[in-house]
């Protein structure tokens, strides 16, 4: 009997961490799921990372993505510091042990496979046919 | 050995079948005085054949169909006899005798293919190979070699050289002798074919022999150009791998080629020939075989400006921005920035001019549209005169008496032509002529080196009006014969006098008919044209040269593959609209508002009339890069856009058309003869115009200016290569 109160006690604490019922609601359409937890950082990008070693490892951490955007979430939005945290290679979040920032190091960039802003690779092979040039007037 | 002997190709070609074209029975026939002396009889392999006498022995036995091996025969070339590899046996011979150059004897016995035959093949096959490099591997001939082939079939399955270490192998350092021959001459094995084309054929007596015995060479005698606008063909006519293309080089191996056989439209002479296409691009041109077109050689120009194909290249759609700079477009774009124009514009502002590369199809369906839009102002660039009959009668503007018929003819005369630069084979033809068949030919034009000799009448157009006249001393050569032929080239016609010019000879030409009494199917008078569009056009109808445009200024211009500049941005209002059409950015797309990408003749179906009136057709070798379309059906589609839908959807309906308008364009590889010459002559009384008095003078002098003609010559690099090659000669 305990048990099944304390899945009603999570489905509660849940619902109430979305705000309400609407609120659960609609991330449970977004994301299939409906968890509750302690919210362990956000990145810039507006990603919040969450935590409640209740669930099972490799469901103990999530993110949930950006509200901008909207149900176009992906893996690659994640930056590497907090992909880190959140595939448990290390159990310090960015937000207690911040990662080194090198000069070198670039900003991340999620895959932006299949949009109009999507890299396409060009061939080196020397064209057969060389196009006319027009003057430039 | 019986079979392997019928598989061996024999180079896939010729062998008898033609006793006019074979040189070697001609003169053995002529000295023999006629071919009505009995034929001899002999026996080969024990099959009875008779010959006429003065044959020779590997003549008689392709007669019976045995082919004999052969590195030196080459059967229109003078027979040398140096490479010894036709070596039979003849009963009661002593020794085994060289069959391309015994004549036939009475009741000869020949046995090909006995045991001392064969001992001596192979004996002068291993002669041959122990001086001759293994290097078959890294060798462009590989594949199309007469000595791989026949060391295969005739040659030993051993050597005995095995003096590497003292004597060696011969070698023989390679010549220069410019950018379209590469030699490796250590692989020469000293046939002569090449020293006999120079001399005979192209009549360029720079290659010879220098040394005897294994020290001979072949080469220039000292390190110069090979200075010949037919040089190619040594590369064809070399058994071995000693001459090869140089633009081909290391390309590929013939057997990996896909040959497609097309016609050459460089000049106008329509040249048949084979374009050899590999992974989608041309990689090179042979000659195909027409007995009376190009016989079986090729011009560089036709041979070697493959590699133009592929640069300065239209490839899509273009508009003027705002700037006023051409940028791509899609197909949609550029006809809808047409239709803008056109829309407002009367039929008689519009106009159109044909380049010279221009095929009947789109021809046609050009003149179609611009039909149905209201205009007649269509014509073509290279100028013909249009006074009296013009070219109302096609007799006028043909080469009536056909390339072949030059081997008919007793005197040629030739006005204000340089066959040698404007149509090289036809000028080995009269060489060819005036080699073996005593041929007089007549010069009016500048003193040019043509390759034979010629009575120069001078370059002035005196001399004609003298001619027609009849009192030029001139007549009386001409009055001698039956067969005479004049040859008016095209380039002096484009002159302001060019209907006098064409009248004068038309004169002469129906006088002499008259005069000499020459049968009804002797045409006189001939016109070489300079290019390949120009016979088709005229047929279709177009207004030769482009006066009409510049007398109405058009608001709208249409160049189809136009690049002479005869017309440009000056003769034309400045909200004129020009659209070009065409394969290469050249000076027609440069003063384009519209660029509209077209194919190159190697990746078109199109129909090309030749000078001789002659329809041919070319084949797609390759498909058209990016964009381009075929040219027809790139205005067919802008007809629909602008609302005159033409009424054909694919080739054969356009063919249809074409055989409406003139039928003798869509019967392929027929002559169409033309008539009317009394006519002709009649109209060309009435001629108005005066003889200028400036000299008769054709605008390619040197070989120079043979190399870059048009707008696929000019974009090619090898081309480019020939005239700085002669350029630095002519310096020397």
């Amino acid at each position: 009997m305990s048990v099944y109160l304390e899945k009603l006690r999570h489905f509660r604490l849940a619902i109430k961490q979305h705000g309400g019922i609407i609120g659960a609601y609609l991330n449970f359409y977004r994301t299939d799921e409906l968890k509750w937890g302690d919210l362990i950082g956000e990145d810039k990008f507006g990603n919040k990372y969450f935590q409640n070693r209740h669930y099972f490892i490799g469901r103990s951490r999530w993110v949930q993505y950006s509200d901008a955007v909207g149900m176009d979430y992906d893996g690659s939005q994640i930056p590497p510091e907090w992909h880190r945290w959140l595939h448990y290679i290390g159990d310090e979040p960015p937000t207690t042990a911040p990662p080194v920032k090198r000069s070198w190091m670039v900003d991340h960039k999620p895959n932006l496979t299949g949009t109009p802003e999507q890299y396409v690779p060009y061939s080196t092979v020397k064209p057969k046919i060389t196009a006319w040039e027009p003057p430039k007037a | 050995m019986a079979t392997l002997l019928k598989i061996w190709p024999l180079m896939g070609r010729r062998i008898l079948g033609n006793p006019a074209a074979c040189l070697a029975c001609k003169s053995a026939r002529t000295a023999s005085g006629s071919s009505d002396q009995p034929e001899v009889e002999l026996f080969v392999n024990d099959i009875p054949v008779s010959v006429p006498p003065g044959t020779t022995v590997l003549q008689a036995c392709a007669e019976v169909g045995v082919q004999i091996p052969r590195f030196c025969y080459h059967d229109r070339l003078s027979i040398a006899g140096n490479c010894r590899m036709c070596l039979v046996e003849v009963e009661k011979s002593a020794k085994p005798v060289a069959s391309c150059a015994m004549p036939v004897m009475k009741g000869m016995r020949v046995k090909t293919d006995s045991e001392i035959a064969r001992k001596a093949r192979e004996g002068v096959m291993e002669f041959l190979l122990m001086n001759h490099p293994l290097d078959c591997p890294i060798c462009d001939q590989g594949g199309e070699c007469d000595l791989q082939d026949q060391s295969m079939v005739f040659g030993s399955d051993r050597s005995r050289f095995v003096d590497m270490d003292h004597e060696g192998k011969r070698a023989v350092e390679d010549k220069d002798i410019g950018p379209l021959v590469k030699t490796i001459m250590t692989r020469c094995i000293q046939c002569t074919r090449c020293v006999r084309f120079a001399n005979e054929i192209a009549g360029v007596e720079e290659i010879g022999t220098t040394g005897r015995g294994s020290d001979m060479q072949i080469g220039t005698y000292v390190e110069k150009l090979f200075g010949s606008e037919l040089s190619g063909n040594i590369i064809d006519i070399c058994p071995v791998g000693a001459l090869t293309s140089k633009p081909y080089a290391f390309t590929a191996r013939p057997w990996e080629n896909r040959k497609t056989e097309s016609i050459d439209v460089m000049d106008a002479l329509g040249s048949n020939i084979i374009v050899a296409t590999r992974e989608g691009s041309v990689i090179r041109i042979l000659p195909r075989l027409h007995e009376d077109i190009n016989e079986e050689w090729l011009s560089d120009r036709s041979r070697f400006a493959y590699d133009g194909l592929k640069r300065q290249r239209l490839v899509s759609p273009m508009v003027k921005d705002a700037s006023g700079t051409l940028v791509s477009c899609e197909w949609e774009d550029a006809f809808f920035t047409i239709l803008d124009r056109l829309t407002g514009v009367t039929g008689s502002e519009i106009a159109a001019i044909a380049g010279g590369h221009a095929d009947a199809e789109s021809l046609i369906v050009l003149k179609d549209l611009l039909n149905r839009l209201g205009s007649e102002a269509l014509c073509t660039e290279e100028i013909f005169p249009m006074d009296a009959a013009g070219t109302d009668l096609r007799s006028n503007y043909l080469l009536n008496t056909q390339i072949s018929g030059i081997e008919e003819a007793e005197v040629v005369l030739l006005v204000g032509t340089n066959p040698r630069y404007e149509a090289p084979l036809l000028n080995a033809r009269i060489r060819k002529s005036w080699l073996h068949n005593d041929l007089t030919v007549g010069v009016i034009g500048p003193q040019l080196d043509l390759t034979y000799e010629y009575d120069h009448l001078g370059d002035s157009t005196k001399v004609l009006q003298e001619l027609a006249a009849g009192t030029h001393p001139f007549n009386k050569v001409l009055s001698s014969t039956k067969r005479a032929m004049i040859i008016v080239g095209s380039a002096v016609l484009q002159r302001a006098d060019g209907g006098a010019i064409h009248a004068a000879m038309s004169t002469l030409a129906q006088n002499h008919r008259v005069k000499s009494g020459c049968d009804e199917s002797w045409r006189v008078l001939n016109v070489l044209q300079r290019v390949a569009s120009q016979v088709a056009a005229l047929d279709l109808g177009y207004k030769a040269g482009v006066q009409v445009v510049r007398d109405n200024p058009p608001k709208v211009l249409y160049l189809l593959g136009a690049d002479e500049q005869t017309v440009t941005k000056a003769d034309l209002p400045s909200d004129c609209f020009v659209v070009y059409q065409g394969c290469h950015g050249d000076a027609g797309a440069s003063m384009a508002d519209v660029v509209l990408p077209g194919a190159a003749y190697t990746e078109k179906v199109g129909t090309y009339v030749n000078t001789e009136g002659r329809a041919q057709q070319t084949q797609v070798a390759v498909t058209p890069p990016g964009m381009a379309r075929e040219d027809w059906k790139i205005i067919r589609a802008l007809s629909e856009i602008v609302g005159q839908t033409l009424p054909y959807d694919n080739l054969n309906e356009v063919r249809r058309r074409l055989a409406q308008m003139s039928p003798n364009l869509t019967r392929y590889g027929d002559v169409e003869e033309a008539n009317y010459f009394k006519q002709a002559e009649e109209l060309a009384k009435s001629v108005k115009s005066s003889l200028a008095s400036d000299a008769l003078t054709p605008p390619q002098l040197s070989l120079k200016d043979f190399y870059m003609v048009d707008s696929i010559s000019r974009a090619s690099q090898t081309m480019a290569h020939c005239v700085a090659a002669v350029t630095k000669a002519e310096a020397k």
